[in-house]
């Protein structure tokens, strides 16, 4: 009677299967021969990584990361100050992106981790806005003015690397959920003494979670300063890239594998929308609708799939926080 | 065990001082006290997740304030809280499951059989029925049994129950205790910290008195209880010396009865 | 030593608008435990408020705190009834996003009223200095030190002596007793968030005599005021004033020796200086 993966764990097994077969047919995209659409599913795809990045260490251990950008950030130069020493190979780019963030990972979350709640959040978001000045004033990494990235020919190389690491991130999230590590991060999340006292060091596996995290964000990052072209300390770092991600997965479903990318779709096309039908206010009505997310849907969308309809659940946060 | 003059200090107050007593393998050990005794802080501290400010508690000739919380259960350690600290959004099956995947022979385990282990606890703690319910959804006596499964799935040799029967009616009581005699039946080494007097006169093989930080007898039930320590410490010590009036006036009226038979 | 003796005194009119800002942020974070992204958008509406006034009707900027902060007041007292407090005990996640999609909302409605452009306040007295010795000290900063430090006062006062103030207090320190003691926490909320609103409104009023104003010019202050926070204690006037002044000093002798383009960056690392080494602050009191 053993269940593996039941819903608490990797969300609907049903909607994974439907994000994988989205995925299928993104793989097309290139095909159509749209500059436009090509650079939206590249930008879905790219949110949908980080954003399975963040939901590793938000959504399954329960730390909130609000930095988690930096990650981004920090693959991004990588991958141009490599460029501008004359490497302009992606998979050099994203192996060496893979590599600091796990060397930031180790050396950052010991202290960082051991904070817990509103404090590692703001901690977080810290580490992200310092990370930003301190390159901003480097001048080796552009200072303000950034720095070019020479790019490939084949231009939809791009598109189909951001897939490939959008995939393997995804697929990386559904082995982990059903793993032990998944157990011992959800265990933290829910219980972190209880978790100490059954055996589980609390520390190393947050470390884990995050470098894992910061992997998924990196890489993404380092394709990114490619496809885009040009890199600076704004858009390295830009808020949006801090919490689109964020966003996405509460859309989609925090703490679930499929959410995330669900959640990456369905945020774009919402911000399409308003971008454009509302040019010059699209932001204000951004604004609104995370509010509106974050007060009638913080479950996420999958979970609508997951039981029966009904205007309650829409309130369903309120009456439980409301004061 | 040995628990060896353990003394924990918080800031200015002393919750424990000088605290020592041995464990015998296969024993069961009630630690009673009135509130604010020290029993929970000590129970801490064997398990340590508190390191106490003097002395020591060793087991298998390893001081416990050695090794990092995360690594008691590897040496053999178990223990339940107080306040029952369930993986509230897991269901049960899930919830022992993980401590069947980290505990002492996790290392070994896969997650199925790791499940499959779990399921086996579930039936003998009795919480088989409810495997796949949120642990936010049980009843009070389930999620005691749930705390006890949680503990049991790290294959402990000595397990610590920090007033597991609190909440409990009289026949859950009557249920636990025939789990715990269970469980010690099988070689487990029980330490239990009750509030419940007869529970622990029941199951105990021995019993340690505490309060206000300090041991204050230690022995079988009976012995314990007829202690003049103990009672001054639970009723006071005006109690304590009435009992004790009381006594020697019974005595002196078996004493007078005896002399009026024996007289021809 | 002039030097030294002016980037104190720098640190020290900087750390007075910082307190009021603190002040803010620190009764919303300590009375009802939510960090409050919104609070630098406060910031630059009240700012832009005295703009408005400044350049529409001529009122002094001095003259326009009370009407920001009263302004500012209304604002968050009607965001907090209407919006926040549907999810005030929620976790960090919903009450950081809740808050941040407001300040987006807000920031963007500002860019859209008052666009992009750098504007300023600019009073006839704004350029004008004294010195003492060796230390120059415009006198708008003089006079926005006095205010900051007369607004905590009162602030410390009501708090302390009010009946409101004492509701407050006892939310703080126990929701449930302060329930059964017929103190409506719903209606404490919205006053404490309109506090933090209204003290956020005084302090970019302040701020815009020494600073030239843009949509964001708010956003800097969050993490500042994170760390006066912590730095002070949360939830307590002195604590307020204590972690802006200090950060004050640190940051203007910060920005003098490593440079201005690192705050951010020196303010995590005395972040995480103080949360690690003293999780309390140098003056708060243990929190659970």
């Amino acid at each position: 009677m053993t269940k593996l993966g039941l819903g608490g764990i990797t969300g609907s097994r049903q909607a994974f299967y439907v994000v994988l077969g989205l995925m299928a047919v993104l793989l097309f995209v290139p095909q159509m021969h749209n500059g436009y659409l090509e650079n939206l599913f590249r930008g879905i795809l790219m949110y949908g990584a980080m954003s399975l990045g963040w939901n590793l260490i938000g959504g399954y251990t329960g730390y909130v990361s609000f930095g988690n950008v930096v990650f981004f950030g920090l693959g991004a130069y990588t991958a141009a100050t490599l460029s501008t020493h004359g490497i302009r190979n992606v998979g050099v780019a994203i192996a060496l992106a893979v590599v600091i963030a796990v060397i930031f990972a180790t050396l950052f979350g010991p202290p960082i981790l051991r904070l817990k709640g509103h404090y590692f959040a703001i901690a977080t978001l810290g580490l992200a806005l310092a990370t930003q000045e301190i390159v901003s004033n480097l001048d080796y990494f552009g200072g303000g003015t950034g720095l070019t990235v020479r790019q490939d020919q084949f231009f939809s190389l791009y598109y189909y690397v951001m897939w490939g690491i959008c995939l393997v991130s995804l697929l990386a999230t559904y082995a982990i959920a059903r793993s032990k590590l998944g157990y011992a991060l959800v265990a933290i999340r829910e219980n972190e003494d209880a978790a100490a006292v059954l055996g589980i060091n609390a520390t190393r596996y947050k470390v884990l979670a995050w470098a894992i995290s910061g992997t998924m964000a990196g890489a993404a990052g380092a394709v990114f300063a490619f496809a885009n072209g040009f890199i600076d300390p704004e858009t390295a770092f830009s808020v949006d890239n801090n919490i689109f991600p964020i966003v996405m997965a509460l859309l989609g479903g925090v703490g679930t594998v499929a959410g995330p990318v669900a959640g990456a779709l369905i945020l774009t096309a919402i911000n399409e929308t308003l971008w454009s039908h509302f040019p010059k206010v699209h932001t204000i009505f951004f604004g609104a609708v995370i509010i509106l997310v974050v007060l009638f849907l913080p479950r996420g969308l999958l979970y609508l799939f997951r039981t029966r309809l009904s205007p309650r659940i829409f309130l369903e946060s309120l009456r439980a926080y409301r004061v | 065990m040995r628990i060896q003059n353990v003394g924990m200090r918080f800031g200015g107050l002393w919750a424990l001082s000088d605290v020592s007593f041995d464990v015998e393998r296969g024993a069961i050990v009630g630690l009673i006290g009135p509130n604010g005794s020290g029993k929970t802080t000590l129970m801490n501290v064997i398990s340590g997740v508190l390191k106490p400010t003097s002395g020591s508690v060793v087991y298998r000739d390893r001081k416990i304030s050695d090794v990092p919380t995360y690594d008691v259960c590897k040496l053999g350690i178990a223990r339940t809280f107080q306040i029952v600290k369930p993986f509230a959004n897991l269901t049960v099956l899930e919830n022992v499951a993980v401590g069947s995947m980290y505990g002492r022979n996790g290392a070994k385990r896969s997650t199925s059989q790791a499940f499959d282990a779990s399921q086996g606890l579930l039936e003998r703690v009795g919480l088989a029925r409810v495997a796949g319910k949120p642990a936010s959804d049980l009843t009070i006596p389930d999620r005691k049994r749930l705390e006890v499964a949680k503990a049991l799935a790290l294959d402990p040799d000595v397990l610590l129950l920090d007033e597991v029967m609190a909440g409990l009616n009289l026949a859950e009581v009557d249920e636990a205790l025939q789990l715990l005699r269970k469980i010690n039946d099988e070689g487990v080494t029980l330490i239990v910290v009750e509030h419940l007097m007869k529970a622990i006169m029941l199951i105990s093989t021995t019993v340690v008195v505490l309060a206000e930080g300090k041991k204050i007898a230690q022995g079988t039930a009976a012995e314990v209880t007829s202690s003049q320590a103990v009672i001054e410490a639970y009723l006071g010590s005006r109690f304590a010396e009435r009992q004790a009036q009381l006594a020697e006036i019974k005595r002196q009226a078996e004493v007078a009865q005896q002399l009026e038979r024996g007289l021809p | 030593m002039g030097l030294f003796l002016q980037d104190l005194v720098n640190g020290i009119l900087a750390g007075g608008i910082l307190a009021v800002v603190a002040l803010g942020f620190s009764l919303v974070w300590g009375i009802m435990n939510i960090i409050n992204l919104a609070h630098g958008a406060f910031i630059m509406l009240g700012a832009y408020i005295t703009y408005q006034l400044f350049t529409s009707l001529h009122v002094d900027p001095f003259a326009s705190i009370p009407i920001s902060f009263a302004i500012m007041f209304a604002f968050g007292y009607v965001i907090q009834k209407y919006v926040i407090n549907n999810v005030a005990r929620a976790p960090v996640l919903t009450t950081f996003l809740l808050t941040f999609g407001l300040s987006l909302l807000l920031v963007n409605l500002a860019l859209m009223i008052w666009s992009g452009d750098a504007r300023a306040v600019t009073p006839t007295y704004a350029g004008s200095n004294f010195s003492v010795g060796p230390v120059t000290i415009p006198w708008a900063k003089l006079a926005t030190l006095a205010c900051a430090l007369a607004i905590t006062a009162l602030m410390q006062l009501w708090l302390a002596r009010s009946k409101l103030g004492r509701a407050i207090r006892a939310t703080s320190m126990d929701i449930g007793a302060a329930q059964l003691s017929g103190v409506r926490v719903a209606q404490v909320y919205s006053i404490v968030y309109a506090l933090g609103a209204g003290l956020g409104g005084a302090a970019g009023s302040l701020l815009s005599l020494s600073y030239s104003l843009n949509p964001s010019m708010g956003e800097p202050f969050i993490i500042k005021a994170f760390v006066c926070c912590v730095l002070g204690g949360l939830g307590s006037v002195e604590g307020a004033l204590v972690g802006g002044l200090v950060y004050g000093i640190v940051e203007s002798f910060g920005s003098q020796y490593i440079g201005t383009g690192y705050q951010d960056a020196v303010a995590l690392v005395v972040l995480l200086i103080v949360l690690i080494l003293r999780p309390t602050g140098i003056m708060g009191k243990a929190t659970a």
